[in-house]
């Protein structure tokens, strides 16, 4: 008899287990990916989008992408993000055939090529926890708090207690307008905003962050504030509202935009149709931002 | 002795067969592949980080508090990440000062202390506790920690305060894994002993087990470090993700880790180099305490 | 009468050790379970797809990903470590190289998950322009856990008797033919049982898998080299941008989710570890 016989026979019978139920869990999977492919609709439309550009839009691309490809299931739709300037630079060696960005194009990144879309309109409004007293402050207290000079409200005639800065993270398209449209950063200079600052990653967190923590002070996204949790204090006394922002009384608005190399062809064109659309404008981007022709419209 | 006795001379009649020679390559490969994969883990890392610190120099990189990245232009940005260093330190030890005790302490109970069910338990429950993927504790830490020190401090409750509480509960596992171990290696006859001579438990455990163990539960404290230092995810969700040199407890700051989680996504050039540089720094700070963990043990080898 | 007074005092103080430890454990396990458990097992959740900014995401795809991860770490790294332990423990001599990977095995073992996840992103994503994949994922948990399989495969070969070796050589079997016909297969429970409970770790790992594997994705991965989103990075992605506004039930669930397949994994082990121990005294 061989050594070990007990044991070996107890270790195949256990491999066998083992293949066993690998192979129902990859047949499970291919009936699944099956099911995806089956209930895909005839449609005319096929392609390949890759997309790429700044973390702000991302979430925005992303539905975009996940509704659009529900419609139209030949086409495929690559979202990442990286960054407006990665988004950019990537377009320009075509890479990517749309670049998310959540600012104009730079200087040098202008060669007449790209082609610009406003998707958005988005306000960033300043908001405090609920217990916090102040309605309006100050440019210049915005700038001293956020860059960490101011580090208690009693400075500003309020309670005794420290100010929690809460600040996107320096990916952020809304970090970047932030410093340079409230703290007067540039694109040599960074400014140096407040050390003890708490980064977050998104727009959600800060919310979540600034309603929970007692002296917090943050930024937001137009959409992203609700009252019952945040409090918008105004800016030099003026209200982060639609009407005041998009004759620029306040300062700290911003278009969100789409770039293609040229006027968009084929399936990228049907995509940025579809962004534009009355259907997603309305559904999917008023929940964060402003629609753009909400903007528009009113300006002329 | 026996064994390594007979496995050479049985090594030596069977050295010279030449298929035999066809298989030790490939299994030597595989055992290989430790070695370079360490040495490529280095050199990826090192290759990643020189452009910031022949661009920064390692003084500004490694020994100065201003993390101050700029993204659109990242060579006009300050990288020093001696605040993140210091974090990474600050956490680790008091993450130790809860976390060594308790395990150090638990691992005696589980080998001097409980009865059978209780250490069975006990040691079942570890095992598992090691198991638990950080993303959990660190949403434990978040949703838990985080708003219970808010409340009792009146600070924001995120801070090193809360990671050194989570980075306490994930050290936990190692060291009494590896201290009980320890003390299990300690000789029966030396415990029964020092019973046989009317010593307490206590004064058995303290006079003769400690001392006997001793090497070892060092070497589980410092492998416990080794834990604090890379813990990431964690430490990343409770920490306050603050570029400022803390002092206390209750401000916030960052890691080494988790400082490189929260920039890696849109770092460019110098930044994303200078990241590479910090991974560099808990490289060098893992080796360093392999480096002691083989010093304390090399005493032990001359010893017995 | 002091002597006794403080033996007890320190077996009260030892006891307390103890339960602190298990509270600890009961009272985390306790409250992601009671947290998440109703999420975790809705069928919308289960088996939906997981949304990018709209409430009611489920996922699927999330734990797809992370059983397929686990079955290509393990098919990767099993025969590398048994190989591995198989060279160390039976045919090396101790020499200065020995000792070299000796000493790489403990570096690995302690380097941080973080560093070996900017490695397999530096050296397989960008070096090699694979991008997020699933293999990319695997190959770098495969380095991670080698040290950790290794030991196990070296002690459940060092429970193989010498005897059985010295009999299937006293037959004229070379050492590789006894290696591979008799402590391999000998050996063989005793690895498999050793190599579930690291099962757990590389379910909950997520540190080296964020920047190879990935964060979000809709479709269920079936390439190995589709981009995925194991659960625990998932888990880490959604709280950390919390794009979807339900994103703390979405995180709730599946950290319930996540603790649930880590507990049936070392409950399998310990099932495994027991019948093993019970053979192998039967066998003898």
């Amino acid at each position: 008899m061989r050594p070990g016989c007990f044991l070996f026979s107890w270790a195949r019978r256990f491999f066998k287990a083992v293949i066993v139920l690998s192979l129902i869990v990859l047949s499970l999977v291919l009936f699944l990916s099956g099911c995806g492919v089956g209930s895909s609709g005839s449609s005319a439309l096929k392609g390949k989008i890759k997309i790429s550009g700044s973390t702000t839009l991302l979430p925005i691309a992303q539905e975009a992408a996940i509704e659009f490809s529900e419609k139209n299931p030949g086409v495929r739709i690559e979202v990442q993000g990286g960054g407006s300037s990665v988004g950019i630079s990537q377009l320009r060696s075509r890479i990517v055939q749309i670049a998310d960005s959540s600012r104009g194009l730079k200087g040098d990144e202008d060669d007449g090529t790209l082609v610009d879309h406003r998707i958005a309109f988005d306000i960033i409004v300043i908001v405090v926890n609920p217990d916090t007293p102040f309605r309006s402050i100050s440019s210049t207290k915005v700038k001293d708090i956020f860059t960490g000079k101011i580090k208690n409200w009693k400075e500003l005639g309020g309670p005794e207690k420290e100010i929690a800065v809460v600040v996107r993270d320096l990916a952020s398209g809304t970090r970047e307008i932030f410093d340079e449209k409230a703290l007067g950063a540039t694109k040599v200079k960074s400014v140096d905003s407040a050390p003890s600052a708490i980064e977050c990653a998104s727009n959600g967190v800060v919310r979540e962050i600034v309603s929970s923590t007692k002296g917090a002070i943050g930024y937001l996204s137009y959409g992203y504030v609700d009252k019952t949790r945040v409090k918008p204090v105004m800016l030099n006394g003026i209200s982060p509202n639609l009407e005041n922002a998009r004759v620029g009384r306040y300062p700290l608005a911003r278009y969100l935009h789409m770039f293609t190399q040229g006027r968009p062809t084929g399936v990228t064109r049907n995509f940025v149709d579809f962004v534009l659309g009355d259907e997603f404008q309305k559904d999917v981007v008023s929940q964060e931002y402003i629609p753009v022709r909400l903007v528009e419209r009113k300006g002329k | 002795m026996s064994k390594k006795e007979s496995n050479g001379k049985l090594r030596q009649i069977f050295s010279a067969s030449r298929s035999e020679f066809l298989v030790r390559i490939p299994l030597f490969l595989c055992a290989f592949l430790a070695f370079f994969s360490v040495l490529l883990i280095f050199l990826f890392i090192l290759k990643e980080s020189i452009p910031a610190i022949s661009c920064l120099g390692l003084r500004n990189l490694f020994f100065s508090t201003t993390w101050r990245p700029n993204v659109s232009n990242p060579r006009a940005g300050s990288y020093g990440m001696l605040a993140f260093l210091s974090g990474t330190l600050m956490t680790t030890f008091f993450a130790m000062i809860i976390g060594a005790p308790l395990g150090i302490g638990t691992a005696i109970f589980i080998d001097q202390v409980a009865p059978p069910k209780i250490r069975e338990i006990t040691r079942r429950g570890i095992e598992l506790l090691a198991g638990i993927p950080s993303v959990i504790i660190g949403w434990f830490g978040l949703t838990l920690l985080v708003p219970f020190l808010a409340h009792i401090t009146g600070s924001s409750g995120y801070g090193i305060a809360p990671a050194s509480l989570v980075l306490a509960i994930m050290v936990l596992p190692t060291i009494t894994t590896l201290g009980t171990e320890g003390l299990k290696a300690v000789p029966a006859e030396l415990k029964e002993a020092s019973v046989a001579m009317g010593a307490t438990r206590w004064q058995t455990i303290y006079k003769i087990i400690i001392p006997a163990a001793k090497e070892s539960l060092i070497v589980s404290t410092i492998l416990g470090m080794g834990r604090a230092i890379g813990e990431t995810m964690a430490v990343q969700m409770v920490i306050g993700n603050a570029r400022q040199l803390a002092f206390s407890p209750l401000e916030r700051t960052s890691t080494l880790t988790s400082r490189i989680v929260t920039d890696m996504g849109e770092a460019t050039s110098v930044f994303r180099s200078a990241l590479y540089a910090q991974a560099l720094a808990l490289l060098i700070l893992a080796m360093c305490l392999i480096l002691l963990v083989r010093f304390v043990t090399r005493s032990r080898e001359v010893t017995t | 009468m002091d002597e006794r007074k403080s033996d007890r005092l320190a077996t009260l103080v030892f006891w307390i050790f103890g339960a602190l430890t298990i509270l600890v454990l009961g009272f985390i396990v306790v409250q992601i379970l009671v947290r998440g458990i109703a999420t975790a097992f809705k069928p919308s959740f289960f088996l939906g797809k997981p949304e990018a900014i709209k409430a009611g995401g489920g996922v699927l795809p999330m734990i797809i990903s992370t059983l397929y991860l686990v079955a290509l770490t393990m098919v990767i790294s099993l025969p590398l470590s048994v190989g591995a332990a198989v060279y160390l423990s039976e045919f090396a001599k101790d020499g200065l190289i020995v000792k070299f990977i000796r000493f790489s095995l403990d570096s690995l073992a302690t380097l941080p998950s973080i560093v070996f996840g900017l490695f397999g992103m530096t050296l397989f994503c960008i070096y090699l322009r694979w991008g997020y994949c699933l293999i990319a994922g695997a190959l770098t948990l495969s380095i991670l856990n080698l040290p950790v399989f290794l030991r196990s495969t070296e002690e459940a070969l060092k429970l193989v008797p010498i005897t059985y070796r010295e009999a299937s050589m006293s037959l004229g079997a070379s050492r590789w033919t006894t290696t591979r016909k008799v402590v391999i297969p000998s050996a063989m429970p005793g690895i498999i049982t050793a190599t579930i409970l690291p099962i757990g770790r590389i379910m909950g790992e997520s540190a080296a898998i964020i920047y190879t594997t990935g964060l979000f994705i809709r479709n269920i991965p079936l390439s190995p080299v589709d981009t995925a989103a194991p659960l625990a990075g998932y888990i880490w992605y959604a709280q950390s941008e919390a794009m979807v506004p339900d994103y703390k039930s979405v995180v709730d669930g599946g950290a319930a989710l996540l603790l649930v397949m880590v507990l049936v994994v070392f409950l399998l082990a310990r099932y495994l570890g027991k019948r093993f121990q019970n053979k192998s005294h039967a066998g003898k």
